[in-house]
């Protein structure tokens, strides 16, 4: 039975109740603030509410945090966006992941799209419509009927505080390379997308190699500043340069009878990879501010992101470097040419992380496998482990459900097909291409140019459009 | 079509940037605008990403330099504009009204992160106001000068200032410059770690506040005697006080108020292990925040205490995101200092998780920290962290190196306090 606080009576229109155990919804918006609380009040009986209400956002606060809501029903005000993002914010340190539906005057639809992307459930306009609320309220009940899928057993190869998993063919001869490649000594170029793994498969060769007992020493030549590579790889004696304040040994010295692994080596200035190409071939370094020459023994393995080929005819990255580096090249595939080793992975991370935060996950729904299944992971494992990582801090039950994912995936629930008590909105044409150059304009970094020229239209026209769809 | 050109680094486009006062606003903007490259997102360096690894294109710098030009008139617009306000004053012989006009010329250039262009402001403003039998705009200048003076950590100035602003307007019966001069006595003493002084002087404060019926000044000076009994170890008082400042500030409708309590209400309960409770009123902090007029800074430091309780608890991936919200907030509102903060912490962050890049952190919190004024005690701070950083992993000769530039750099600027800390962590690392 529905709880409605102050006005219970259910209204005369109403064509029939909803079925399922009551959701509770918290409605926030002032008395006066456009109708919203009297509306949501009056329909809370058919539509299977136990509502309560707060003035205000900090009010809302205590309440979110003092028990399990399903639903927040929010008032935009003047500053729609900005408020969403607060909004999206405070429901993270929220009990019982609610689902955010907000309400705005006139939305523009940069604002809806928007919504979208920060994974709002929906976004109604004002004055509300009793159909509008009920069809974002059966997406929250679809999520009730969600069936646990046990998770499957994953054979995996551990690998230092990492593991390799997978048994799609694209994996299988990854694995095959790296056993040949592994018993060699051969330097080796690891190339894949970002997240692909290629630290893991550095460490897997390192592992089974000759150098095993020696240390792995792995340098991210994209996260330190270019200033401060050199000495990083080479060391630097003492009052060297400003801020040289101890005498440091460097990462090759550090990496001695072991395997010295550069990633994301795309990213190294011209001047360095000289360096780096002398000490490959002459296999000796000087520290930075020294004089003493000093022989080093290390097995190189490199990675790149990047296709160095076109990086090469761009002027980006040495030639000679490229072959003394490419001995054996290793190509991961991306996560979504995996086929189903996504599942495993993510079994294996639902296990890794259930035991890091201590709960028992024993099962992942169904509408949480086709949201894994049908996000685009750029991000490929990293992105995976990351979004499973969230997923079990934020469970509180056996099952990882769709309400455990983050609002980026949730946000994709529209893109899925329709279950039996979801609702399924079909969108106007112009709906459709707002959607579209979003996506686009995203893709670019909101490049205006860049986005026209994939789009196929003029710049104009796409300024017209974004005015138009108030991207 | 060709594929879009990849954008500049920061680092690199500051680095074609001379250090002219001119291009100041050019060099705000370029940062403020930046962003992490879409591609570096998931990638390993990922993780990592600092200011100086974000990307610029200089298309979209191009597309934003009108609306810098725009504020940049626009500022001077009302940099002039008060300058003839006091003109016409002075014409007037309303030698009050050049002060106000002045004062408000010196509010607009703090506005903007000038410090010593608002403090040559002031000082015209405080010589024009000491010719007058009227003493109030001499409390008010007195009162500008004084705040500015904390800001720039010069705590024994801004308590000269103070002390003449309240001896003048007792005299005058000036009973808000009285309380603002005490809270500005109580905040210099607070931050030179005389307790029983601040104690003192917010008390004082906080009676006149309440004889005068100023609610907003009671909340105000009821939260700062929360944080002064919570930083004495007095935690029951600390919890009455921010009690009190609670329900003074939301009787005010101080929405600005009520997050810093509630923010005070969350180290507290921080304090006393109650995790939950702190992480909530935190939230709330947040929540007000957002109901106040924006105050990029009041939310960075809701949001470093937030992240700070987080990592306490182990919880990595959370003080990763909320670290990385906090970053966005800095860079877009342009507070160098309050993003070393927050490279403080993710390096910090990095230590905990025994991660040796984690000194990228470090190594660009120097670097933020030389481009901005009255920087030296963040300096000494990231030095001091970077210090236990380098402990953490066992590196101890670089650790002490860290941590005898740390206690250089306070000693110049009189940080006794932190000073002892640095002290104390270079004992324990020669045990």
């Amino acid at each position: 039975m529905a709880h409605v606080s102050t006005h219970p009576s259910p209204s005369p229109a109403a064509p029939r109740k909803e079925n399922g155990p009551p959701l509770r919804i918290l409605v926030v918006a002032a008395e006066e603030g456009g109708g919203l609380v009297q509306s949501a009040r009056q329909w809370a009986g058919d539509a299977g509410l136990e509502l309560e209400t707060a003035p205000d956002l900090p009010r809302a606060v205590r309440q979110l945090a003092a028990k399990r809501w399903d639903v927040v029903l929010a008032l935009l005000g003047e500053h729609a966006d900005e408020d969403l993002a607060w909004w999206v914010d405070a429901l993270r340190g929220a009990s019982g992941s609610p689902r955010l539906v907000a309400a705005a005057q006139a939305p523009s639809m940069g604002l809806v799209l928007r919504a979208e992307k920060l994974g709002v459930l929906d976004l109604l306009s004002l004055p509300l419509r009793r159909d509008d609320l009920l069809q974002a309220l059966r997406r929250v009940r679809a999520a009730a009927a969600e069936v646990p899928v046990a998770l499957p057993a994953v054979e995996h190869h551990a690998v230092g505080p990492y593991a390799l998993v997978g048994q799609s063919p694209a994996m299988l001869e990854v694995y095959k390379l790296m056993a040949r490649v592994a018993a060699s000594e051969a330097t080796v170029l690891v190339q894949g997308e970002s997240g692909t793994g290629k630290e893991v498969v550095a460490r897997a060769i390192h592992q089974n190699g000759a150098e095993a007992a020696g240390p792995f020493v792995a340098v991210n030549c994209a996260a330190i500043p270019e200033n401060l590579l050199e000495s990083e790889l080479f060391g630097h004696e003492k009052g060297s340069f400003t801020g040289a304040i101890t005498r440091k040994i460097g990462r090759f010295e550090q990496a001695g009878s072991g395997t010295l692994f550069l990633d994301e080596v795309a990213d190294m200035s011209l001047a360095l990879q000289a360096k780096i190409l002398r000490a490959v071939q002459e296999r000796e370094i000087e520290r930075v501010g020294g004089e003493e020459t000093i022989p080093v023994d290390v097995r190189l393995i490199a990675a790149t992101n990047r296709d160095l080929r076109e990086q090469i005819t761009q002027g980006r990255f040495r030639e000679d470097l490229y072959y003394r580096l490419a001995v054996v090249m290793i190509r991961l595939p991306r996560l979504a040419d995996r086929g189903d080793d996504l599942v495993l992975l993510t079994a294996y991370f639902v296990r890794q992380f259930a035991e890091r935060y201590r709960k028992q996950v024993r099962a992942i729904s169904d509408r949480a496998l086709d949201l894994l299944r049908n996000h685009a992971w750029v991000g490929n494992v990293r992105e995976l482990r990351n979004v499973i990582e969230r997923a079990v801090i934020v469970t509180a039950d056996d099952t990882l459900r769709a309400e455990h994912l983050p609002d980026e995936l949730r946000g994709e629930e529209a893109s899925l097909p329709d279950r039996p008590q979801g609702g399924t909105t079909l969108l106007t044409l112009a709906e459709l291409e707002a959607r579209h150059i979003a996506r686009v304009l995203a893709h670019t970094s909101g490049q205006i140019g860049a986005a026209a020229e994939i789009l196929g239209i003029h710049r104009n026209t796409l300024t017209r459009k974004m005015k138009e769809y108030g991207l | 079509m060709s594929a879009p050109l990849p954008p500049v680094r920061v680092e690199r486009a500051l680095g074609l940037l001379p250090e002219l006062e001119a291009v100041a606003p050019l060099r705000a903007l370029l940062v403020s605008i930046s962003r992490p490259d879409e591609r570096s997102l998931w990638s390993s360096s990922g993780p990592y990403l600092t200011l100086g690894k974000r990307g610029i294109q200089p298309d979209e710098l191009r597309r934003h330099m009108p609306r810098a030009f725009h504020q940049i008139t626009q500022h001077l617009q009302a940099l002039y504009q008060a300058y003839v306000e006091a003109l016409d004053a002075q014409q007037r012989s309303d030698a009050s009204g050049v002060v106000r006009a002045l004062l408000q010329a010196g509010r607009l250039e703090e506005g903007v992160g000038r410090p010593t262009q608002a403090r040559a402001w002031y000082e015209v403003a405080l010589r024009v106001a000491e010719g007058l039998q009227d003493r109030r705009p001499e409390v008010q200048s007195l009162e500008a000068l004084g705040w500015l003076a904390l800001e720039l950590g010069r705590h024994a100035e801004g308590a000269r200032h103070f002390q003449r602003s309240l001896a003048l307007a007792e005299g005058e019966f000036d009973q808000a410059g009285a309380i603002a001069a005490c809270e500005g006595l109580g905040d210099a003493a607070l931050w030179q770690g005389q307790w029983a002084g601040a104690q003192a002087w917010y008390s004082r404060g906080l009676r006149l506040a309440q004889s005068s019926v100023d609610r907003r000044a009671v909340g105000q000076l009821e939260r700062l005697l929360g944080v002064l009994a919570r930083r004495q170890g007095d935690l029951a008082g600390a919890g009455d006080h921010l009690r009190r400042a609670r329900e003074a500030s939301e009787a005010a409708g101080a929405a600005d108020e009520m997050a810093r309590v509630l923010n005070t209400q969350g180290q507290l309960e921080a304090q006393l292990g109650r995790h939950g409770a702190a992480s909530i009123a935190y939230r709330e902090a947040l929540a007000w925040a957002q109901r106040a007029p924006r105050d990029p800074a009041l939310e960075l430091a809701i949001r470093l205490n937030l992240a700070e309780l987080q990592l306490d608890a182990e919880r990595f991936l959370e003080v990763d995101e909320e670290l990385r919200r906090a970053e966005q907030v800095a860079i877009a509102g342009n507070l160098t200092r309050r993003l070393a903060q927050v490279y403080i912490l993710m390096g910090r962050l990095r230590g905990r998780q025994q991660d040796e890049t984690g000194f990228v952190f470090f190594e660009q919190a120097i670097e933020l920290c030389k481009t901005v004024e009255r920087a030296a005690a963040t300096e000494g701070q990231v030095y001091l962290e970077y210090g236990l950083f380098r402990e953490r992993l066992g590196q101890r000769e670089e650790a002490r190196a860290y941590l005898e530039r740390a206690r250089e750099i306070f000693d110049s600027v009189g940080e006794a306090l932190e000073r002892e800390r640095v002290d104390a962590e270079l004992r324990k690392l020669s045990a």
